[in-house]
């Protein structure tokens, strides 16, 4: 168990321009990362944006173009992988086809001449934290798809790892199964609380997981902190746009002050939306902004509310929730509520937005205008 | 690391540029065989009085030409029976589900495993029996043995890959099958189809055995005459290099026209998307 | 006017059976869902419909007329298909006008032109015509399929899975796209889905069909408040419905159930005859207890008559999270607010709002009932009457 950091970590390929927009050919670029000492962090981004790269290098399948890695407070970047007390958990199970799952399971622990007591005593202990004790006699083909991502990770952490890494794991398991295993790998964490880097492009699975997430992009970290934070506090468009599902509502908006109030207002929509109050000192009349909503922020407001009225464009009933679209210009706005009310395409709404979840994007770089101070 | 790079790299092409002149050597050989008299055919220098002799010899003394027409016809005619009749039955190998299936399907490709040699003598009396031996429907007939294996399993990848629902869509928006067929299908099969097509036409070009035996009396394609250089008491090389240049030339030029469709088009998969 | 009918239609390959004796009536206009699992006979039926499957025995009709003997390309349907089956040589627009360019439905160029042009503006891919569908997105591809199947007017549009191989993001995106433009469709639309909200979303009606049958039809709300049976109830929703196994008891007048992982807890029924006369006529006391998740709750302290147990996991879903509790050896799924600060394994309460719950016959899983069935037939019964 150790803590880790990466400090200004950099990897640059030859002609990885081609493949991913990156910036400079740097498909990780100036990377600062603290992991404590049992902590579960979540690498999540788009394809290509530098993450996979990332937990390569820390496993040490990748160079290091510049920069440290220290697992504990050893240095790492001149180790071989097997040097580095860590476990891998890949996408694509890359099991021994020919050996049982016990013998995939001890197969490091022989490579390393561990005691063959003490081998057995440990694939068995593992089994049974995996709840795979049944399948140790079998062949690695007759397993189905969860049962082999359970024994991969058997695998990874039968050695019991300073650190364990691991690539999508659950990429290639359907639905149900997908989402079982989520519990699973989240309840032995709990564990063994073994210092945990998990890279995925699904942010559902790094919320549901991560004690925190880092948000890369275009090989730049983003953001990193709690799933609260980057759900609640967005630093920026991308990680607002990135997190949540369905999306947040971003739209470019046009403050305008009317009787000494202002609001939010939209190209080809009259649609207009009350400026929370905590904004005031940081819009003018005439500003250009981007207002980004989550669908639950949104309200309908009641008969005195000051949003003007807007047709339902779209109505869907989903057994526990209820989803309502509202056109504005090209974007579809939605609003989701619990509240039983039926409603057709073309009633009239007034909306309403909960100011305290409001975020404020610039125009141009996307960055985050805070309220107050 | 750069330097490793590079030295890797020089050494890597060196290899291939040694590959490249054995492989081209006898070629180049050839060609120059063609401008070389009769007396210094057996120089090995590179030193030598060009002269045009051999060519005039062969283009304007023998009935070249003639063989030239009889191997377009029998080559060219087991090309369009293979695609004739190997593009429906790979159709029909690729959408529809019966007995023996694959039997079937390895058996036709077990039609290009025999040596020629072993199936020639008994077609050999085949032919003579049944009035075939010496004539173009004779050598077409045994010609499409060598190409229809080789279109219909080439073919067959590319309707495979081919998902039913597109013949299904098409369908429903109103066509019938044979419109499918011609306006869905076959442009889909296309790259396939003139890769394939091009090979078999080289392969039946090229074929010697066949017509050695089965034809060379009224009918002489190009590779079986190029032996008539061979006289009883002379060899004229310079001669038969000619023949052999110019029956090359054929092959080498769709070669070249369809390398991109070679490629592509042997490589199944294409279509997918 | 083109409903549609299906009479006892039966459709086997080799000795499995896909659809067995399926009648089902589609009314004009109707936006229709086929909901199921994976191989429940979803395609086939719709294969059936479209012509391009014929069924061993039963009557298929589109707008009164016996099809069974009518090629596809005569039965005037259009449809989208799973993978979308785009022609790969063609341009998007020649992908949308090849329905025009046949030889049944042939229209002038210029008629071809404006056509595409309204379809490409309807679905937002005016900038793609002159592209081939591998150089688009799977999100594009679908909007031209659904183009290229809209732009004739047909009897009937099919449309078979055509979001399931969207990611999360855009299939919900879409979903609610094609909801927006179901009054431009005002044709008769069959559309199969696996996906709950789809189906939920989407349909006027839903038939829920499993192993080539039809089991239930009806709204979404008669469906999702009153499945048929267990099947169902667990097919309609997500998160899943928990299921407890529950026995009755009698007494005082009512009745009460007592959950078998929590036999201390004695939950009372409010009075309800119509629901306590179908349990009277029950040969068992064993029942299965159907709570949605959102009618669970959850507390970190000691409430009156709530059920204790353990966390066991907390997992978000998106705009909100799924809290599943521990007890016994059941996991009860409960709906909480994204972010809840909890513990695995710490201890939670839980207790159900027992007035929303259904109720299974424990040995055939068949719907017994619930305490808002009234007020649940008469919200269908006003909502069959808008349609």
């Amino acid at each position: 168990m150790a803590k880790l950091t990466l400090k200004n970590l950099y990897k640059r390929y030859d002609n990885s321009g081609k493949k991913h927009k990156t910036v400079n050919n740097f498909a990780v670029n100036d990377l600062n990362l603290d992991c404590r000492d049992g902590e579960f962090v979540a690498l999540l981004g788009p394809s290509g944006c530098g993450k996979t790269t990332t937990l390569r290098m820390i496993a040490g399948l990748e160079d290091i173009t510049k920069g440290e890695i220290f697992i504990g407070d050893r240095l790492v970047n001149n180790l071989h992988p097997k040097d580095r007390h860590i476990g891998l958990a890949f996408e694509d199970y890359a099991m021994y086809p020919p050996l049982t799952v016990y013998e995939n399971i001890a197969f490091n622990l022989r490579a390393k001449k561990v005691d063959k007591a003490e081998i057995d005593r440990r694939v068995r202990e593992i089994a049974k934290l995996l709840r795979c004790e049944e399948l140790l006699n079998m062949m690695p083909v007759k397993l189905s798809g969860g049962q082999k991502q359970r024994v991969n990770i058997a695998r990874a952490i039968v050695r019991r790892p300073e650190l364990l890494l691991m690539d999508e794991p659950l990429s290639h398991l359907d639905g149900k199964m997908r989402q079982a295993m989520r519990v699973e790998i989240k309840r032995l964490h709990n564990e063994i609380e073994c210092t945990s880097v998990y890279v995925t492009h699904d942010q559902l699975e790094a919320m549901s997981l991560a004690d925190r997430i880092a948000i890369m992009d275009l090989g730049v970290l983003q953001q990193f902190g709690t799933p609260m934070e980057v759900y609640d506090d967005p630093v920026n468009e991308f990680v607002a746009a990135f997190i949540g599902e369905p999306p947040m509502n971003i739209l470019k908006t046009k403050v305008i002050k009317h009787e000494g109030e202002f609001f939010f207002t939209f190209e080809e929509s009259n649609l207009r939306i009350l400026v929370p109050r905590r904004y005031y000192n940081k819009v003018s009349d005439g500003m250009l902004v981007k207002m980004g909503v989550r669908p639950m922020d949104l309200y309908i407001g009641g008969a005195d509310s000051k949003g003007t009225p807007e047709r339902v464009a779209m109505f869907e009933n989903l057994g526990d929730e209820r989803r309502i679209g509202v056109r504005v210009g090209d974007n579809l706005m939605m609003l989701i509520t619990e509240d039983e009310t039926r409603y057709r395409q073309g009633d009239v709404i007034r909306l309403e937005v909960n100011g305290e979840k409001t975020h404020l994007f610039d125009i141009e770089t996307g960055d985050r205008i805070r309220s107050g101070q | 690391m750069t330097a490793q790079k590079r030295l890797y790299s020089i050494l890597k092409n060196a290899g291939l540029a040694i590959y490249a002149i054995f492989a081209l050597f006898p070629l180049l050989w050839m060609v120059l065989l063609t401008f070389k008299s009769d007396a210094e055919m057996l120089t090995t220098t590179f030193v030598f009085h060009p002269t045009l002799v051999n060519y005039e010899e062969v283009l304007l003394k023998t009935d070249y030409f003639r063989y030239i027409k009889d191997s377009i016809i029998v080559a060219g005619g087991a090309v369009i029976i293979s695609v004739l009749a190997g593009v429906p039955a790979a159709y029909a190998l690729a959408r529809y589900n019966f007995k023996k299936k694959e039997d079937i399907a390895f058996q036709i490709l077990s039609f290009k495993f025999a040596p020629e040699i072993l199936v020639v003598l008994p077609l050999y009396m085949i032919y003579d029996k049944l009035g075939l031996y010496d004539t173009y429907f004779g050598l077409i007939w045994v010609y499409q043995l060598i190409s229809m294996p080789l279109i219909i399993w080439v073919v067959r990848g590319y309707f495979e890959d081919i998902s039913v629902e597109i013949e299904h869509a098409a369908q429903v928006d109103g066509y019938s099958w044979w419109q499918i067929f011609f306006k869905i299908l076959v442009p889909l099969i296309r790259p396939g189809l003139v890769a394939s097509a091009l090979l078999c036409f080289i392969f039946a070009w090229n074929s010697f055995t066949f017509p050695l035996l089965l034809a060379g009396i009224k009918i002489e394609p190009i590779t079986v005459a190029a032996t008539k250089y061979l006289a009883q008491n002379t060899v004229h090389y310079g001669q038969m290099a000619v023949a052999a240049t110019f029956s090359a030339l054929p092959s080498i030029i769709f070669a070249i026209c369809i390398q991109k469709h070679l490629v592509r088009g042997l490589s199944f998969g294409a279509v997918k998307g | 006017m083109a409903k549609i009918e299906l009479i006892g239609v039966t459709k086997r390959f080799g000795k499995t059976t896909a659809l067995n004796n399926v009648t089902l009536e589609v009314h004009d206009k109707e936006f229709f869902v086929l909901f199921g699992p994976a191989g429940a006979g979803k395609t086939t039926l719709l294969n059936n419909i479209a012509g391009i499957q014929i069924p061993e025995e039963g009557m298929v009709k589109i707008g009164g007329q016996i099809v069974n003997q009518v090629d596809p390309a005569e039965r005037n349907v259009a449809m989208v298909f799973e993978n979308y089956a785009l022609y790969p040589h063609m341009t998007v627009y020649d992908n949308i006008a090849s329905p025009l360019r046949s030889p049944r439905y042939k229209k002038d160029e210029g008629y071809i032109k404006d056509a595409v042009q309204r379809v490409a503006a309807l679905m937002k891919i005016e900038m793609l015509l002159e592209r081939l569908p591998s150089q688009l997105s799977n999100g594009q591809r679908q909007r031209v399929a659904l183009g290229r199947a809209l732009v004739r007017e047909p009897n009937v549009f099919l449309m078979d899975e055509p979001l399931a191989h969207l990611d999360a993001k855009l299939r919900n995106h879409m979903r609610s796209e094609l909801k927006e433009m179901q009054a431009a469709f005002a044709t008769t639309s069959i559309y199969v889905t696996h996906d709950f909200m789809e189906a939920m979303s989407l349909g006027d009606r839903i038939a829920i069909i499993n192993n080539g049958e039809i089991v239930q039809l009806g709204t979404g709300d008669e469906i999702y408040y009153m499945p048929c049976n267990e099947f169902v109830a667990q097919l309609m929703g997500d998160p899943e419905i928990n299921l407890l196994s529950c026995r009755l008891v009698k007494g005082d007048g009512g009745y009460s159930v007592v959950w078998d992982e929590a036999p201390e807890h004695r939950m009372f029924m409010p009075a309800n005859n119509a629901l306590f006369d179908r349990f009277e006529k029950l040969s068992r006391a064993d029942i299965h207890m159907g709570i949605r998740p959102q009618n669970a709750h959850y507390h970190f302290e000691p409430v009156e008559g709530a059920i204790r147990g353990t966390v066991y996991a907390f997992e978000t879903i998106g705009n909100k999270s799924v809290l599943t509790a521990q007890i016994g050896d059941t996991h009860l799924r409960m709906i909480a607010p994204n972010g809840l600060p909890v513990n695995l394994d710490q201890d939670v309460y839980v207790t159900f709002d027992i007035d929303r719950a259904i109720f299974f016959d424990a040995g055939s899983t068949e719907y017994i009932g619930r305490f808002d069935e009234a007020a649940i037939r008469e919200l269908a019964a006003a909502q069959a009457k808008e349609a």
